[in-house]
């Protein structure tokens, strides 16, 4: 299911393109870090000029400090407004990257067929979109710009510094190269280590999240000593993470200041001598000594800038590699039409299997005429999910078809054929909004009669008024913790109230108490009226909403026929529920 | 605990057994920031004694001394890195640990008004942002304030009227450093939110997925999502909007400063009280100051945030667990015989029970029924003591559960429920999670007897099968079963079934209920289920309404008698009218697991 990661050259091509997509920012950061780069060199040039020719005159002239002061204070005074600009321009364009990416990064999650969440963790699925991007925003919005200007304060001092005097220039360059080296190993050294923490952590979140929300198990079981050595264990492993990182940032990170002070070192020792014999001022001696400290950051800043890079195109080339080999839904070329009216549903010896297991159905024949409320039964695992899923084509089948009003139901656009099929899965989904827009979720327009019908039909209207804002509460984390029974009927209302021509319910009722699942069956009939319905379940109750029952043992449909009749046959039916019919 | 203590004071509690390392490392700290302005002095007596006098073997000898000390605090700098690490570590250890053993001592009552994700954050994000702030911060902390403050001295020692000038610019830097501390934090806390937010909506939708899809939302979720994705970007481009005014700020003023030390400087030179190597010192002594301040104004925002966080871990560790063990508590050997005397709890205000009488004998199964609301679930959870009854006892062989060591009787209990959460790891590891130490054939023959076998078939590698937290992926029926399978080989004493079986097929459940004979043979069990078939083999069924027993005794019995029992089974099958009722059940089942059905109908 996951392609491989892009290649160096497609990503770069493609952050290159993100890139470009922010162009005046750019310009307007490289423009100004050209002038700051200029100006930082500037001042420094304006002291040693202050220092010779004023304080410590070389020729015994000794000229007004003024004028050097009032430049130096006028240059710091240019630079800020310059700095803000490239400072601003540049995370600008880091944070409007980053904001693209992810743009488009969930644009192709809605469109990701059932599959690629069968097989992707929530968790993996938002990081990708999330803490993944960090590295892409960091190297667009600062490394590249950064990059350039180190270039250019690198190129400044060197010249400047040959300049006033070779020969020292060149000895008190040799060893700032290594400042980049030593920073780049770092990087390389440091990064997966990081990572590591991260999964690390992550593994943390994992011990704690089930122990949090498994916590009624683990206390039934008295088996809190289980779950906190099993804590323990990766809580110490991230401690050990970090200090195995800490290690190498000891080693390293020093090192950033004690290689410029050799250079330093070797300023004061070349530099002195030359200073005594008359070849060097005091003024050139402080340039030399302050360039020098201002060439250790964007040295050290072209090392992480290299690692981060890495780091930023190894992200960028899962995120692309998602955006552009992960196979939706095929879309008809040429799309047909449904037709109008009540739609009957046909599986035409429909075969199907999950990517990592065996075949779940093996050869389903079924018609559902329009109108029919059909109930599938069968035992836990025979295949009657993995059947009501293909109807809204959150899977194709691997064989056979599956026909909705006589038409391949891959054929129809996928929106009109989700128009027509309204679903209410097993575990009831329901959002973080309010119950109002839950139950209006697909269909927003639908007059309010309407919801309140089927919020009758469907039992919400029980409860919604004892509910603290009634049908505007807010649900989920952050509002009303709806009961398993009463998200099971939300389901069901929204998928009433979406006026779909198709039902498809999967044991819509398992969750609800036995009074108000009677009630349900008694008011769901008329409300399903004219709809063609497939009800899974494992009730008798719920099966007698059905006009035909039909049987699924290990993925083929065994029996086919009125709930009373198949009572009596003596088969899998009768196995399955005719027990509580005897005993009642 | 003598006296509680919140904020980050309360780390202190994690200190011993580190005083040593910590008084080696604050050693460390203070040579080691001093190195760096002994350095200077260094350079400062090479132009004023060697260079301006021609003494070039000082030179020399300068250069050495000099390169000495940077050596010296390269190494006390790796030896600092690494310290203060594992001392911030060790703390976020233990501090994680407690928190965690702590949480797991606290009772269902705490865990069902906090919202989980909360917990969580406090074990997770909370800890991750005090282990920031100690393992890289501490350092930064450390390091930049004391280099800071040697600078200062550094500034004394060079010409105290050099000193005096650092002095005077510090206060507007500080006031600029404290501006935006105060504005970035804020910012900080917003970009957080709407972190959070975009976060919480990709996550929501992630989860939902199957029904945005379903019901053609893409668009309106594109639209919510944009909302919060934009809401995101502006707020970081708040935040770097400040960091953009303050670092180049603090900048602009490190120049000022400069200017004023040239300014002094000459002033002095011109009275020649210093020389031009003094100048050129304190120049660069300058940068010392308003380096560590950039670094400094950065951490701030991450100490405040590790300060929020201990707070509500704090509130965490100093929540008292409601249920726990009294003194003298005794181990016990559970028998199996249950009673309610004159049992009255509420969650709340209302009483959910009044004064409930049951007496189970050691071995019996007792069904609960009634609709939802009765009571029926609390019952069997005050049988769990995962709440405390407010009036009367509930009594386990004569015992007071709350005179019972509680880890030991629990661990002789089996609890299922309808919605059965699984662990991530592999079916097996699942079904091993009471009892460790069971072999593969234990769990082999559990799964077996349960019938897990038989789903897990379709599974490549069958009882291997990797589960995701939650058990996504597994139908509700197969949660049930495993869990099931779960709680009997844990090989209880009393088995609790709250709705266990309410997505599994009656052959299914039959299969089970043959397999819970065979093993749990002279068991307690408590029954709560809404199928009737499922009851009717109870030695003992209470009908619960409104916190009230209405009614007990033997099925037959009940059905026979007029009553709440027999207008339940009305709504469970009053279905005359479809005709469903009256239709015999005739013929022999397919499955040899139903055949036991057939020999006891009518």
């Amino acid at each position: 299911m996951d392609p491989p990661d892009l290649g160096l050259w497609p990503t770069t091509r493609g952050l290159a393109h993100l890139w470009r997509e922010q162009k005046q920012l750019v310009l307007v950061g490289l423009g100004c870090a050209f002038v700051y780069s200029t100006l930082s060199l500037a001042i420094p040039i304006v002291v040693q000029r202050a220092i010779d020719h004023s304080i410590a005159p070389t020729n015994g002239h000794r000229e007004s400090l003024w004028p050097y002061l009032g430049a130096i204070v006028a240059l710091a005074a240019i630079r800020f407004p310059v700095n803000f600009t490239r400072r601003y321009a540049t995370s600008r364009t880091g944070i409007r990257v980053e904001w693209r990416m992810r743009e488009l990064l969930y644009q192709a999650y809605l469109r990701y067929p059932r599959a690629f969440y069968d097989v992707h963790a929530t968790g993996q699925v938002v990081s990708r979109a999330t803490n993944d991007l960090y590295p892409v925003r960091y190297f667009i919005g600062w490394g590249m710009t950064q990059g350039l200007q180190s270039l250019m304060m690198i190129f400044g001092i060197a010249i400047v510094l040959f300049v006033v005097n070779a020969k020292l220039a060149a000895i008190a360059l040799i060893a700032m190269p290594l400042v980049a080296i030593l920073t780049y190993n770092f990087g390389r050294r440091v990064m997966p280590i990081s990572r590591e923490v991260q999964q690390l952590k992550a593994d943390v979140t994992e011990a704690a999240d089930e122990s949090v929300v498994g916590i009624e198990m683990v206390q039934a079981f008295g088996r809190e000593d289980d779950v906190q050595a099993r804590f323990n264990v990766k809580a110490s492993r991230v401690r050990d993470g970090v200090l195995r990182q800490a290690r190498v940032e000891g080693l390293f990170l020093p090192g950033l200041l004690f290689l410029p002070s050799l250079s330093i070192a070797a300023i004061v020792y070349f530099g002195g001598t030359d200073v005594i014999d008359g070849h060097l001022t005091n003024g050139q001696f402080y340039l030399f000594y302050q360039l020098l400290l201002q060439l250790v950051w964007p040295l050290e800043a072209l090392g992480w800038i290299l690692s981060l890079g890495q780091r930023a195109t190894a992200s960028a080339s899962r995120t692309f590699a998602w955006l552009q080999g992960i196979e939706t839904i095929p879309e008809a070329a040429e799309p047909a039409t449904l037709p109008d009216g009540p739609l009957g549903v046909t599986f035409e010896n429909v075969h199907f299997s999950y990517p990592t297991g065996s075949e779940v159905l093996t050869g389903v024949d079924l018609e559902i005429t329009p109108g029919e409320v059909v109930a599938v039964c069968g035992p836990t695992g025979a295949g009657k999910t993995s059947l009501l899923n293909l109807l809204p084509r959150f899977y194709d089948p691997d064989e056979g078809r599956v026909l909705v009003g006589n038409v391949d139901v891959s054929t129809v656009p996928i929106a009109d054929l989700r128009t027509v099929v309204a679903v209410v899965t097993q575990r009831p989904i329901l959002f973080s909004i309010p119950l109002r827009d839950n139950l209006t979720a697909a269909r927003p327009d639908a007059p309010w009669e309407e919801v309140v019908a089927a919020c009758e039909a469907a039992g919400v209207a029980h409860f919604a008024a004892d509910l603290p804002d009634g049908y505007d509460t807010l649900i989920g984390e952050r509002g009303v913790n709806l009961s398993g029974g009463q998200r099971q009927r939300v389901a069901l209302a929204r998928a009433l109230i979406a006026n779909a021509r198709v039902i498809v319910l999967d044991d819509p009722m398992s969750a609800v108490d036995t009074q108000t699942e009677r009630h349900l069956v008694t008011n769901l009939r008329p409300a399903l009226a004219g709809r063609t319905v497939l009800i899974a379940t494992q009730r008798l109750s719920t099966v007698e909403v059905a006009d035909r029952a039909v049987v699924l043992d290990d993925g083929v449909v065994v029996e086919s026929g009125k709930p009373q009749e198949l009572l009596q046959s003596g088969a899998l039916f009768s196995a399955l529920f005719g027990e509580e019919v005897a005993v009642a | 605990m003598p006296k509680k203590r919140t904020g980050l004071s309360r780390l202190g509690h994690y200190l011993p057994g580190q005083r040593l390392r910590v008084a080696a490392l604050a050693v460390c700290g203070v040579v080691m920031a001093g190195a760096p302005v002994a350095a200077l002095l260094i350079v400062r007596d090479a132009i004023n004694e060697a260079m301006l006098k021609r003494d070039e073997p000082r030179l020399g000898r300068d250069v050495v001394v000099y390169l000495v000390v940077m050596s010296l605090a390269y190494v006390l700098q790796t030896t600092l890195v690494r310290g203060l690490a594992r001392v911030g570590q060790n703390i976020v250890l233990g501090l994680r640990q407690d928190l965690f053993d702590h949480l797991t001592t606290l009772s269902l009552r705490y865990f069902s008004q906090q919202k989980a994700g909360w917990i969580i954050s406090r074990l997770t994000s909370d800890a991750d942002a005090l282990s920031d702030v100690l393992s890289q911060g501490l350092t930064t902390l450390v390091v930049n304030t004391l280099t800071i403050l040697a600078a200062i001295v550094g500034l004394f020692v060079l010409d105290w009227r050099l000193g005096l000038v650092a002095l005077v610019i510090l206060p507007p830097t500080l006031v600029l450093g404290r501006w935006f501390q105060v504005k970035s934090h804020a910012a900080f806390l917003r970009v957080r939110e709407t972190i959070a937010i975009m976060t919480a909506q990709i996550a929501e939708s992630v989860a939902g997925m199957a029904i945005i899809q379903a019901f053609n939302r893409e668009r309106a979720f594109l639209a919510e999502f944009d909302k919060a994705n934009a809401a995101n970007r502006e707020t970081n481009t708040h935040a770097q909007y400040l960091n953009s005014l303050f670092f180049p700020g603090i900048e602009a003023l490190g120049v000022v400063a400069m200017g004023s030390v040239l300014f002094v400087g000459d002033h002095l030179l011109l009275s020649g009280s210093i020389q031009v190597g003094t100048v050129t010192a304190a120049v660069f002594m300058l940068n010392m100051i308003f380096q560590p301040l950039q670094e400094l104004s950065d951490l701030y925002g991450q100490v405040q945030s590790a300060g929020a966080a201990m707070e509500k871990i704090t509130g965490i560790l100093d929540t008292e667990p409601e249920i726990r063990d009294a003194d003298g508590a005794k181990q016990l050997s559970v028998e199996g015989h249950l009673q309610f005397d004159r049992v009255t709890f509420s969650y709340g205000r209302e009483p959910v029970l009044h004064a409930i009488e049951i007496d189970v004998p050691a071995g019996n199964c007792l069904a609960l029924v009634g609709e939802s609301g009765g009571g029926k679930s609390t019952t069997a959870k005050l049988v769990g003591r995962f709440y405390d009854p407010e009036e009367g006892a509930v009594r386990v062989d004569g015992h007071d559960l709350r005179e019972v060591e509680l880890r030991a009787y629990r661990r002789q209990l089996g609890v299922v429920l309808q919605d059965p959460f699984l662990f991530a790891g592999t079916i097996a590891d699942n079904i091993r999670f009471a009892r460790p130490d069971a072999t593969d054939e234990d769990v082999a023959d559990v799964a077996h007897a349960i019938g897990v076998d038989r789903i897990a078939r379709r599974f490549s590698k069958g009882l291997l099968h990797e589960v995701r937290e939650g058990g996504a992926g597994l139908s509700a029926g197969e949660r049930q079963l495993i869990s099931i399978a779960r709680a009997l080989l844990a090989d209880p004493r009393i088995l609790i079934l709250d709705e266990a079986t309410s997505n599994i097929d009656r052959p299914t459940e039959i299969l089970i209920e043959q397999a819970l004979d065979r093993l749990l043979r002279g068991r307690t069990s408590i029954i709560i289920a809404h199928r009737l078939a499922t009851v009717r083999r109870a030695d003992e069924i209470l009908v619960l309404e409104h916190g009230r027993i209405t009614q007990r005794g033997r099925f037959d019995d009940l059905l026979a008698a007029e009553g709440p029992f027999r207008e339940l089974a009305a709504q469970l099958h009053g279905v005359s009218d479809s005709g469903l009722q009256s239709a015999p059940v005739t013929g022999s089942r397919p499955r040899s697991s139903a055949s036991a059905v057939s020999s006891e109908p009518e």
